[in-house]
């Protein structure tokens, strides 16, 4: 049986609507204009995104993966390095380091599902150069002491803030944390466009000027090809549809941290909720709860027109991909725990008061 | 990284510059964007749907694009350049391999050759501007694991040749074939030419979408499987990756671009043909031009319009004034430039590539110039050369 789905995981049309003229109006006017790769709509939105993060470079790239995938190789990791990251996140975090030729080092995560940073100093080895915190679901890594730790051993660190754009830790914003930081704007991001993109944040003047090569050809003027390079752009229809959003995105993450303190207060007795440190704004990119029941949690969901996810249900040191790395299964404790206790509720800044409170009234009446 | 306080760049390609508009461009994506109502209510039922990655027009242009190529299979990508890099990883290329290529030819071969650990090994093109392949098998070593020829402005390669090398070396074949959608070899789909064939939906390509965009066509049912996976993160399905690998995804609403301008692609190769022959007639014999020599065995496609031309720069700048939108397609041989120093090559190692680098010119040639505007074109360059 099939339910009626009364409150979609993500409904990505609610959002389009309401900005239809606007979006349709950008394609109409980039479309005319010719321009479709780089150009006048990226530098702007690159203006954009700089001042959003407070730093001095936005540099758009063609997804989230490449964002941190060309922090590295600008870095000069290769192979023989490697780069710390935690189990628990989208595999592309432990994909850039492949990528660039390194080994990637997994480590446990803390029940706040983010990289600890005490696994993350015992992972230090000489041939470390980069730590990559994650900062999942919309919360930001615990940034003063990973960048202590990385401080100590001289290795710089990126941030993976696909998930967290918008969030601060004590009042600095996701992306002004770390040496760079890569973004998404996958279109289910808080900050989400209508295909891939991504982009990279740096203070690094000479960081930024070589991943503009690095994303286009290694080309300094049209005849002049500085190094070998990929191609890695944001189409500049995408950098249109960006700029009609970004002014919009902080009211959205306002939304999102209310619907979050709603579910908390409703659902705190009968599962384990993210709470909110002081120094910490979570744009809650998913609100992710944990429960022993939640197999069952989620089919009375489903047969209740509630859509939920998990994120990740298989931890990366498990997946087939990583095999060669030789991780055993019982080696990141957390991360296999919460792989099997937690699921994401449905939070977006459309979803309406009555779904939300359907939610929290069915996930109330499930634990009877 | 580089030296702090070093040059911030922000390159933008001038073609994109749009402020000083010629009257004669290469440019004509605004004529093209002229009914684009129709694909806009189709992009907008894409959006509705929630359909941004992968999906089903991405599968429907891949059927329908590896018909129009004869190719078994097409598997869509992020972008040209990652069609062939995509390609060599998928074949497994790796560190310390070589490929052989072209010194003439866009910056993305390379890229793709050197970002997958391989050397490029250049092999001089002929006056077709292709790579001679002849001189192939000389270049060829233990450590070579593909040749990568390029059609260059849609005329494909000696592929009999080519391909008969690959063959009694037993190495793959990765066709470049970013500017050669539709073009034939004896009869064959550019899409049927060496192991996988690669080609750019980059907006200014004979079949292009409204960003970047490509598409790798073959033949072969595991190297398709394996692309897909290289091209998803390497994600069988949504919780099980079998190989890290890459994000490099033709967006779905390009998908659609695609699928609209595939309906016109026998229009415009038909008209850039056409276009080209009308050249070819009214330069041919003129004095400082040398018109390139047809092959009737070859259907060439006609991406760039080239013509080798007596004081080039000053022809270029000429036309320029005389608001035509003249280009070079490239000045300086991949071998020369500074990427390439660390293969140590010098002027005149690949001789008949950098004549023709010194020489060449390209005229607009795409379906939007008219007759009357070619005409222009052939009288200036009478005058030009009479003055």
């Amino acid at each position: 049986m099939t339910a009626e789905v009364k409150v979609p995981f993500v409904d990505l049309t609610r959002q389009f609507r309401g900005l239809e003229k606007e979006l349709m109006q950008a394609f109409v006017d980039v479309g005319r204009s010719g321009a479709y790769i780089l150009g006048p709509p990226v530098e702007a939105f690159e203006t954009a995104l700089a001042r959003y993060c407070g730093v001095r470079h936005a540099i758009t790239v063609a997804n989230g993966s490449d964002a941190l995938f060309l922090v590295l190789k600008a870095i000069g990791v290769g192979p023989g390095d490697e780069v710390i990251t935690a189990a628990n996140s989208f595999i592309a975090s432990a994909w850039v380091a492949v990528a660039a030729g390194a080994r990637p080092v997994l480590v446990d995560v803390n029940e706040d599902l983010n990289i600890d940073p005490g696994a993350v100093a015992a992972a230090i080895t000489p041939r470390t150069r980069a730590i990559i915190p994650v900062h999942l679901a919309g919360r930001i890594a615990a940034m003063r002491e990973i960048n202590d730790i990385a401080e100590k051993a001289d290795v710089a660190v990126v941030e993976d803030a696909a998930q967290a754009i918008g969030a601060r830790y004590h009042d600095r914003p996701a992306g002004s944390l770390g040496l760079a930081a890569g973004f998404s704007l996958h279109p289910l991001k808080n900050l989400g466009i209508y295909g891939d993109g991504g982009f990279i944040t740096t203070d690094d003047d000479a960081l930024a000027g070589k991943l503009r090569l690095l994303r286009n050809h290694g080309l300094r003027t049209r005849d002049d090809c500085q190094l070998w390079g990929y191609n890695s752009r944001l189409d500049s229809l995408q950098a249109a549809f960006g700029l009609i959003k970004l002014p919009k995105l902080d009211a959205w993450n306002v939304r999102c941290r209310a619907i979050a303190d709603m579910y908390r207060s409703g659902l705190k007795n009968h599962v384990c909720v993210p709470e909110d440190k002081p120094w910490e704004l979570n744009v809650y990119h998913n609100f992710v709860i944990t429960t022993p029941r939640r197999d069952d949690l989620m089919t009375y969901l489903k047969d209740a027109g509630i859509g939920s996810a998990i994120h990740y249900p298989v931890p990366i040191h498990i997946q087939a991909a990583a095999h060669n790395l030789g991780y055993e299964k019982g080696r990141f404790p957390v991360v296999e725990r919460l792989a099997q206790t937690m699921m994401s509720l449905p939070i977006y800044p459309e979803l309406e008061q009555n779904e939300i409170d359907l939610v929290i009234q069915k996930i109330k009446a499930f634990f009877g | 990284m580089g030296k702090p306080g070093s040059e911030v760049i922000n390159f933008l390609p001038d073609q994109y510059r749009t402020t000083n508009k010629l009257a004669i461009n290469h440019n004509y994506l605004a004529e093209q964007f002229a009914d684009h109502d129709v694909i806009l209510a189709k992009i907008r039922e894409v959006v509705i749907r929630g359909d941004f990655t992968l999906g089903e027009e991405v599968d429907k242009l891949e059927t329908e694009f590896a018909a129009l190529c004869n190719a078994r299979h097409a598997v869509s990508v992020g972008s040209g350049t990652d069609a062939l890099f995509l390609s060599l990883k998928a074949l497994g290329v790796r560190e310390g391999d070589e490929v052989i290529t072209t010194p003439f030819t866009f910056y993305a071969t390379i890229g793709a050759i050197v970002t997958a650990g391989a050397k490029p090994v250049f092999v001089d093109v002929r006056d077709d501007y292709n790579i001679d392949p002849g001189c192939i098998a000389a270049k060829i070593t233990k450590k070579t694991k593909a040749i990568m020829p390029v059609h260059w402005a849609g005329r494909p390669c000696a592929m009999e040749e080519i391909e008969g090398v690959a063959a009694a070396h037993d190495i793959a074949v990765v066709s470049d074939a970013c500017h050669a959608i539709k073009a034939t070899y004896r009869g064959r789909q550019a899409g049927e030419l060496g192991t996988v064939a690669c080609f750019s939906f980059h907006p200014l390509k004979n079949l292009n979408v409204w960003g970047d965009g490509g598409i790798v066509a073959t033949n072969s049912g595991e190297l398709a499987n394996t692309l897909r996976l290289l091209r998803n993160h390497g994600l069988f399905n949504r919780d099980e990756c079998r190989v890290f690998a890459y994000n490099s995804r033709l967006d779905t609403v390009q998908a659609v671009v695609a699928r609209h301008l595939m309906a016109k692609i026998d229009h415009i190769t038909q008209s850039r043909i056409a276009n080209a022959r009308y050249f070819d007639v009214g330069l041919r014999g003129l004095n400082g031009i040398q018109v390139q020599q047809r092959d009737s065995r070859i259907t060439e496609v006609f991406h760039l319009y080239q013509v080798l031309c007596d004081g080039r720069d000053s022809l270029q700048k000429f036309l320029v004034g005389c608001d035509v939108d003249a280009k070079i397609h490239y000045p300086i041989p991949m071998h020369l430039q500074p990427a390439a120093a660390f293969l140590g090559h010098a002027v005149g190692d690949f001789p008949i590539a950098e004549s023709i680098a010194r020489r060449t010119l390209s005229l607009p040639v795409h379906e939007f110039v008219t007759r009357a505007q070619q005409d222009h074109v052939i009288s200036l360059i009478r005058k030009f050369y009479d003055r």
